[in-house]
């Protein structure tokens, strides 16, 4: 589904993706777990196309096209999601109107109708149950005044409406208390399939005992120098980070 | 004689052809004052960033008969913008054509509607030079005494063009103790072509009363317009305010509200939409005589192509008022490179014990915001005109009069969709 090769990128001509490799298959779930600043965020960002962002080197196919030239949008439209690590706040725009209106751009890049208010609003419910989220968060402004917590609940309530073929999720797990976390881990294997491929990015194991990934990859100054299966991230969370480059460079 | 002057001789004859009544001597004293003054001048105190010239040339040449009518806008004929507006917005309307007061008027149970001239009150002028030429060319204008308070607002419709190209309104407007008054006010044109319109309303607003006031202009972008509203509080009222610029080639507002007794509190809230090469300026003056007392101001602007507005809001707050609260902000969305805002807050403060606050900020779209939007499948088009009609919507969300909500709404979205389409 995605064969990302040799990747090089920076922002603001600071290089931040130096190399990378990676390939994710359909129904697979990838964990990349790093240190701060190793460009976790940075391969998040890229692969959905953010504008500061300049990719010199190396290539990204997705589905078998060159995902590079895509505009967020069509890559949004073509079944790519991201899980911000800060969602921002958008006063005046209502949830419901932003859910509706990103489910029906997808929808129609695809040739199909627009989803009707009635099976809108029931399937919006139907998955607000499912996070434990308030119905009233549907009429609230996109993440105004929403803790972190919710902020991250809604990121995934819009993940389940969009059903993304390739969902990442940045530092989902951050700043969540552990009623928050298994609402948000709920979510995600529910949309557990085997036409579907996730990736988690992620700072810590925590989450991983909730979500059980099938590849753990360690990032490092722009590049995936250690994968494994999920032991590796029990590994990491017994012997920190610097095990990993003492491993590698030995 | 400066440039912005007009003839003395052309003045008297333009006041002399106006029928005989009870404001003639109002208009003949006004048009000798007015002699003295001319129009203002750019670059003065308060007229730094608009320019009236063009007023002045206009004016002269329509007195002196040398211009023809203007075009009727035969698309939307003044019955068809009236019958629009009147089913669109439930109100007691009073509708105005070219300065001329619509005849058939019911009065609501508990107020008073007369025109100026039936009303046996001196009139008070003004002191600015735009009421002062307002007074000395005005036809009629309307007088209003609320002593109950009414279910539906009261709707003035101010239609102008196509027969006549200089238009003075005038509205006086009491409010009786304890009484609560809702306004809606529309000032639309209905002919094409270069006109001006010179509007003025007075608010007199009673201990215990309070005026909820909506005024909504979408003119013709050949139209030029100077709008003054004066509201004077006495103790424990309250003034609210919203203000919708959308149309019009240029646009002068001066809100002035003054604040006489204690415990009163005026909300002055404006929306403005500007494209192309339109001119919008808003001047407010908050004065808080008396202590304590609150005010709160926000005025939002969306500007795109080569428009330029003014936003210039001062409050005074006099020796002894103590207990002034006061809080003020501008915020402008620049759409294009090209659009212009200049913005500045004045505060004169003679008290001791005020909490006054003002802020201004003028940007464009949040980047971030932007790509959330994309990265959830919206087009750039339409991420852009979402935030744009983010950005407009917090002024409807303080709307003072919620008849007019839906009206106000499919305006704004047309309006919008034009601007952010130009924009590019």
């Amino acid at each position: 589904m995605l064969e990302i090769e040799n990747l090089k990128a920076t922002i603001a001509e600071e290089q931040v993706l130096s190399g990378l490799d990676l390939s994710v298959n359909d129904g697979e779930i990838h964990a990349i777990m790093g240190p701060n600043g190793s460009g976790k965020s940075s391969l998040a960002q890229v692969i959905v196309g953010h504008a500061d962002y300049e990719v010199i080197e190396g290539s990204v196919e997705y589905q078998g096209h060159n995902l590079l030239e895509l505009e967020p949008e069509d890559r949004a439209r073509e079944g790519i999601f991201l899980g911000f690590q800060y969602p921002v706040e958008i006063p005046g725009v209502n949830n419901a109107y932003l859910l509706k209106a990103a489910v029906n751009a997808k929808r129609k890049h695809q040739g199909q109708d627009e989803i009707d208010a009635f099976e809108f609003l029931k399937l919006a419910k139907k998955t607000m149950e499912l996070l434990d989220m308030d119905q009233s968060f549907l009429n609230r402004g996109v993440n105004e005044g929403f803790s972190g917590g919710e902020k991250k609940r809604n990121e995934i309530l819009q993940m389940a409406m969009l059903e993304p073929k390739l969902a990442i999720l940045d530092e989902t797990d951050s700043g969540l208390d552990i009623d928050a976390l298994k609402a948000v881990a709920n979510g995600v294997n529910s949309l557990r399939h085997s036409e579907r491929a996730i990736v988690l990015v992620t700072h810590y194991q925590r989450l991983l005992d909730y979500i059980e990934p099938d590849y753990v990859h360690v990032l490092w100054e722009g590049r995936i120098i250690l994968s494994g299966d999920k032991a590796l991230a029990h590994k990491l969370e017994e012997n920190g980070y610097e095990w990993v480059r003492t491993t590698v460079s030995s | 004689m400066n440039q912005n002057s007009l003839s003395p001789e052309l003045l008297q004859k333009a006041v002399h052809s106006l029928p005989e009544d009870n404001l003639s001597n109002m208009r003949l004293e006004a048009a000798d004052r007015f002699s003295n003054m001319g129009f203002p001048v750019k670059g003065s105190e308060d007229w730094k960033y608009t320019d009236l010239s063009q007023i002045a040339d206009l004016t002269s040449q329509w007195l002196n008969g040398s211009m023809q009518e203007n075009a009727v806008d035969r698309e939307n004929h003044n019955t068809k913008i009236v019958k629009s507006v009147t089913d669109s917005i439930d109100a007691h309307w009073i509708v105005v054509r070219d300065g001329v007061i619509d005849s058939d008027i019911t009065e609501p149970h508990g107020t008073t509607i007369k025109k100026i001239s039936a009303v046996n009150k001196k009139i008070v002028t003004g002191n600015d030079a735009m009421s002062v030429f307002n007074a000395a060319l005005l036809r009629d204008g309307i007088h209003i005494t609320a002593a109950t308070p009414l279910k539906k607002p009261i709707g003035i419709l101010y239609i102008d063009g196509p027969s006549s190209v200089i238009t003075q309104n005038r509205a006086i407007i009491e409010i009786e103790e304890e009484c609560q008054l809702q306004l809606v006010e529309c000032c639309l044109s209905a002919g094409i072509g270069k006109q001006f319109t010179n509007t003025v309303t007075d608010f007199l607003i009673a201990a215990e009363a309070s005026v909820n006031y909506v005024r909504i202009q979408d003119r013709d972008f050949e139209h030029t317009s100077v709008n003054r509203v004066n509201a004077l509080l006495e103790k424990n009222t309250i003034f609210n305010h919203n203000g919708f610029d959308l149309g019009g080639a240029l646009t002068r507002n001066d809100i002035v509200t003054e604040i006489a007794g204690k415990d009163a509190l005026v909300n002055l809230n404006g929306l403005y939409l500007a494209s192309a090469e339109q001119h919008i300026d808003n001047h407010t003056n908050i004065i808080h005589t008396v202590g304590p007392s609150t005010s709160t101001e926000e005025y939002r602007g969306i500007l795109s192509g080569d428009s330029q507005c003014v936003f210039n809001g001062r409050v005074f707050v006099a020796e002894g008022a103590d207990g002034t609260d006061s809080n003020q902000y501008n915020h402008n969305l620049l759409l294009s490179e090209r659009a212009e805002i200049d913005t500045k807050p004045e505060l004169e403060i003679y008290a001791d014990d005020v909490k006054c606050a003002h802020g201004a900020t003028v940007g464009q779209l949040d980047e971030s915001a932007l790509f959330y939007l994309r990265s959830r499948g919206l087009n750039l088009e339409e991420s852009q005109r979402v935030l744009t009609h983010a950005f407009a919507s917090g002024t409807l969300s303080k709307l003072a009069v919620g008849v007019c909500y839906d009206y106000l709404t499919d305006l704004l979205d047309n309006r919008l969709e034009l601007l952010v389409g130009a924009a590019g």
